[in-house]
């Protein structure tokens, strides 16, 4: 085995895994808070695919500033969503089934509306690199790969910074736990959900921008978040760290499964992978609840 | 001044709470006592704001109950609940921190917690450790202890002894003594109503939703009716 493959192969997967595990913490803290899967966040990540697409292009805006437009912007439309779509039945506490299908109700409306305005092209990014590859140690690493790994990072740093260590994050994982108690020690839950889907909104915008680079912005590529769904699920749905792991353990592997195996098989080994963690530990590898003692 | 005047509460079509109302005066203890289903729970959760009442007034020093229940704790009145309902995936120390949720008062804070680690010692030496992984009696004090973080001037404790050994009980009955020598207002629904009644000014006992009996702590305590029912005396 060639060594400087192997490491370009890890930074590979280091990206798309980082890519995987934002959108995994999209789904995970908005799982954790309401319960149900928002299948509404595969359309956000289109959209920020389309934001960062047209602030490049239409503004002219390098890279950082379309990363943060898109971040402003989908921030807003996740909000949105939440107003729209789940603040109503939230109010009137409704069954998770009910939020699961305003979910893909709205996942429908929004690739359509993609479909209706912009059409069913793909649009590739304009150049970002010049070169796109850096060679360390003989290996050809993409300088986006390398700059998507050190977003992700950073990104998820400050995510985890600010849910374990403010007094906000504190109220949102004791709201995401009981939120009628929550209630009790004043959070206003309303303000709670909203901020958390402005934080999802916020991933979209990097994770979507980052897909658009890589594969072009397209209006059904919302259906990749079925790989964040699964990184989701291996890592415990509800779990960040759960969400952050899986989405680096599914990356990795794909990425060598298409380098080594085939890149048709790649698909197969993620299912594959999330029928073996699910069989072993149905509740994930970080979906551990310590229950509460009676 | 906790003041309650004919309440009415449904679930659905269920009437849980029938024409209820009673004061709990300042720095009184007053108990609620009654047997599981008698709607102690259902009483707490309106008061705390989270159930609504279809009639009558609720009333905290004067002033009308809050709609919302986050709002409620602002008013002076924190609900220690039922089965304590710890954040489990939280520390014992963001567990005292949620507690003072609403408080900017950084260095108060600071100084409740240090005074909750002295009233309650064990949790001084389990500050980091998961709310979860403490045992029944440890949970109830932390519970307890969450409740004051608040600040209130009016506690709410529903069952605070459910589930404890009889050596945990009574020094949960401690520290309810001892917040009553500190002046605190305390609303106490128990199934165990000699502990309750012992300590309490002035009871009520609910039966179905209605109060049917009331008096002071030591006059229910004598009560033939309450010693039957709750106080396991056999009739002569």
């Amino acid at each position: 085995m060639e060594l400087s493959l192997l490491f370009q192969t890890l930074i590979t997967g280091l990206a798309i895994g980082g890519i995987y595990s934002l959108m995994a913490v999209g789904y995970s803290l908005v799982f954790s808070i309401l319960n149900f899967s928002n299948f509404a966040y595969g359309g956000v990540i289109m959209l920020a695919s389309f934001a960062g697409y047209y602030a490049m292009t239409l503004l002219g805006a390098n890279v950082f500033v379309a990363l943060i437009i898109s971040m402003a912007a989908m921030a807003v439309v996740s909000l949105a969503t939440e107003r729209v779509a789940y603040s109503p039945l939230r109010k009137r506490n409704a069954p998770p089934m009910f939020f699961m299908i305003s979910a893909m109700g709205l996942s429908i409306f929004i690739e359509n509306l993609v479909y209706a305005t912009i059409g069913a092209h793909f649009y590739a990014y304009p150049i970002i690199f010049e070169e796109t590859t850096i060679n360390i140690f003989g290996a050809a690493l993409g300088k986006m790969d390398l700059f998507a790994i050190v977003f992700s990072i950073i990104a998820i740093a400050i995510m985890n910074y600010f849910i374990n260590k403010t007094r906000t994050g504190i109220a949102i994982r004791a709201a995401s736990y009981d939120s009628t108690v929550a209630t009790l020690n004043g959070v206003n839950l309303s303000v709670v959900i909203g901020l958390v889907f402005v934080i999802a909104g916020a991933f979209a915008g990097i994770s979507g921008m980052f897909l658009g680079i890589k594969y072009m912005a397209y209006p059904n590529m919302g259906w990749i978040t079925n790989k964040a769904y699964i990184a989701a699920v291996i890592g415990g749905l509800g779990s960040l760290p759960g969400a952050i792991y899986g989405g680096v353990i599914l990356g990795i592997v794909e990425a060598f499964v298409s380098v080594y195996i085939t890149s048709t098989y790649r698909d197969v080994f993620s299912f594959a992978i999330l029928i073996i963690i699910l069989l072993i530990r149905p509740a994930g590898l970080f979906g551990k609840y310590l229950e509460e003692k009676v | 001044m906790l003041k309650v005047n004919d309440i009415n509460v449904f679930y659905g079509r269920i009437q849980a709470l029938r024409d209820v109302s009673f004061e709990v005066p300042d720095n009184k203890t007053v108990s609620l006592v009654g047997a599981n289903g008698a709607g102690k729970s259902t009483l707490m959760m309106t008061l705390a704001g989270v159930l609504k009442s279809k009639t009558g007034s609720i009333e905290i020093n004067g002033e009308a109950l809050a709609k919302d229940a986050n709002h409620v704790l602002g008013q002076g009145m924190a609900l220690v609940p039922e089965r304590r309902r710890l954040y489990a995936n939280l520390t014992v120390y963001e567990n005292l921190l949620m507690g003072a949720h609403l408080r900017k008062d950084k260095d108060g804070i600071r100084s409740d917690i240090k005074k909750m680690e002295e009233m309650f010692p064990i949790l001084g030496e389990r500050k980091k450790q998961y709310a979860g992984t403490l045992s029944g009696g440890e949970q109830q004090m932390l519970a307890i202890a969450r409740g004051l973080m608040g600040r209130p001037k009016i506690l709410l404790m529903d069952e605070p002894s459910l589930g404890l050994a009889p050596i945990v009980i009574q020094q949960v009955f401690d520290i309810i003594g001892e917040l009553k020598k500190q002046g605190m207002t305390i609303l106490l629904a128990e199934q165990n109503a000699f502990k309750a009644l012992e300590i309490s000014d002035y009871a009520f006992v609910l039966e179905t939703g209605k109060i049917t009996l009331q008096g002071t702590g030591k006059e229910l305590l004598q009560d033939e009716r309450v010693q039957q029912a709750y106080l396991g005396v056999k009739a002569k």
